[in-house]
């Protein structure tokens, strides 16, 4: 073959960069905005709750409750438009770690709502019952922590910045100081006499649902690292399993 | 061929004469590790036509009974790299290679390697199947009787595994007289690849072996591809990157990059690595914009 049919001139490069699959870019981006807008639904979902607890408030714990049926409505159309993205453009790379991530996503989306759903039907469980002073302020804690991870996880995953991904950890680890505190606070109440048995079971439970929709933004954010950089969260566990599996083949 | 032996004896069961004029010495490769053996190495290989420079920066090691993808657009150079590796670029005036391209170690380019003995061990499919007017058998008794093969049972043996072996037999098995122009162009891009393996090559190259078939016939040659890796090593030149994606084991990207000076594109070697790595976190951003569509 000669030099001229082997390099065209006109042959095309990199510098001259375009977007060849700019439908189905476009497609990606709008599957995110759509996945962050359930989320930032979640977000405010969490102060609502926590104002239903607090204030004792059934009504608006049947809302919440119903809302949930449209969470996961929207979680199953979402599920459904990245398995169609996979059947049909077949990603690959950034393209493909951002359709699976999107899909692991949703799930710890819809998971979150159905602890929002939860802490508002403890509230109907210690409906008429008096929480002392010092365990709403830690619930409110509670509260406001859980809804900054989410926002975080949320604005991370919408501008696809890892940085503040990886700054959800430490964030978690307050809102786990705050369950471990509250427990505590519960025991205190309860030797005191200032909540019967029932009441500090519901409010323990509470708090392992904080905790549960922090770790959740914390998955987000594994998520949110894993398209920018391709790092795997379970890659150091992985890590050491193998190796504990090469030492016990030695022996 | 095995990883210690030497290819030469390896490689000539049926077919090589004595008087090969290379001989080539055992395999080099790296001891202790995992790595299958390597087949070719290339370090800072360029291609010349005359005074352009077409592709650069080739740094690649091929090895033993894998499949390697080279992927990238028009005019980078993967072809004009494939075809150094059976040295097919000699027969275009003006052509040279620059750097080294060593075949178990011994220099492919060296002043001792006989091109036609290179082009015996190192088989080519091309895109556009290519059988001689001849019958189907005879298109596959053609090398093995240029090696010096004559008895018509030994013939008869080597067509007929050569057809299994490129899951053609079945299909062809009552009609061997036929013409190979008959046969579709799955069948008969098939039969080059059952005519490459009837001469018992070590390495078959691949340009673009399926561009010109249907999707069946695509898939069932991605098929042989994997049944037959086990007895050779594969360089498939594609333009279609799931084809890489699904068939190969590595993947080496190439791309055209616009020289200043004589205002020419000049192809080189971007990335290279296993092909999962290639296609869900490749190291290039040049690599991802690629195969991502993210440039035309």
């Amino acid at each position: 073959m000669s030099s001229a049919t082997e390099l065209p001139d006109e042959s095309v490069g990199l510098d001259e960069g375009s977007d060849l699959r700019r439908t189905f870019h476009n497609q990606l981006d709008d599957l995110r905005d759509r996945i962050a807008k359930l989320a930032a639904g979640v977000t405010e979902s969490i102060p609502r709750a926590t104002q239903i607890l607090l204030t004792q408030d059934l009504e608006g714990a049947e809302l919440v409750v119903l809302a949930d049926d449209e969470i996961d409505a929207k979680s199953l159309e979402l599920d459904e438009a990245c398995y169609e993205l996979l059947a049909l453009q077949s990603p690959v790379a950034g393209d493909l770690r951002r359709v699976v991530a999107a899909m692991r996503i949703i799930a710890e989306i819809e998971r979150s709502a159905d602890l929002t759903v939860n802490i508002c039907k403890a509230a109907r469980r210690i409906y008429g019952h008096q929480l002392d002073p010092r365990l709403r302020g830690i619930i409110q804690k509670m509260g406001t922590q859980a809804h900054t991870l989410f926002r975080e996880a949320t604005e991370a995953y919408l501008t696809d910045d890892a940085a503040r991904a990886a700054a959800l950890d430490d964030m978690d680890s307050y809102l786990d100081d705050l369950q471990r505190e509250f427990v505590q606070a519960i025991f205190t109440s309860h030797t005191t006499e200032k909540i019967e048995l029932q009441v500090a079971v519901q409010l323990a439970v509470v708090a392992r649902f904080y905790e549960r929709i922090g770790d959740h933004a914390v998955n987000i954010g594994s998520r949110v690292r894993f398209v920018v950089t391709g790092s795997v969260p379970e890659f150091d566990g992985a890590a050491r399993y193998a190796e504990r599996q090469a030492a016990s083949d030695l022996e | 061929m095995n990883e210690s032996g030497d290819p030469m004896t390896s490689s000539s069961d049926t077919a090589a004469p004595e008087s090969a004029v290379i001989s080539l010495a055992p395999a080099v490769h790296e001891a202790a590790t995992v790595e299958r053996a390597t087949v070719f190495a290339t370090s800072d290989l360029a291609v010349y036509y005359g005074d352009f420079r077409a592709v650069r920066d080739v740094n690649l090691v091929i090895r033993q009974h894998e499949i390697t993808a080279f992927i990238g657009p028009s005019g980078c150079g993967k072809s004009t790299v494939l075809r150094c590796f059976d040295r097919m670029n000699d027969l275009i005036e003006g052509a040279r290679v620059e750097g080294s391209l060593t075949y178990h170690g011994i220099d492919l380019y060296g002043p001792d390697v006989d091109p036609v003995e290179v082009r015996r061990r190192i088989g080519m499919v091309f895109q556009k199947p290519n059988p001689f007017p001849k019958s189907i058998y005879d298109n596959l008794a053609f090398g093995p009787r240029l090696n010096g093969i004559k008895k018509k049972g030994q013939l008869d043996d080597i067509v007929e595994r050569s057809l299994r072996r490129a899951a053609l037999w079945d299909e062809v098995k009552g009609r061997l007289k036929a013409s190979a122009m008959s046969l579709s162009g799955g069948q008969q891009q098939r039969l080059c690849i059952a005519r490459c393996v009837a001469v018992e090559p070590e390495v078959i190259l691949m340009d673009e072996p399926c561009s010109a078939l249907d999707p069946i016939a695509t898939a069932r040659i991605e098929e042989l591809m994997q049944e037959i890796k086990a007895d050779y090593t594969i360089i498939i030149v594609t333009h279609n990157m799931q084809q890489a994606a699904r068939v190969s084991d590595r993947t080496a990207f190439f791309t055209t990059e616009l020289n200043p000076e004589s205002d020419r594109r000049t192809g080189r070697l971007v990335e290279f690595d296993h092909t999962t790595k290639m296609f869900s976190n490749p190291s290039d951003e040049r690599t991802e914009m690629y195969v991502t569509g993210r440039f035309g």
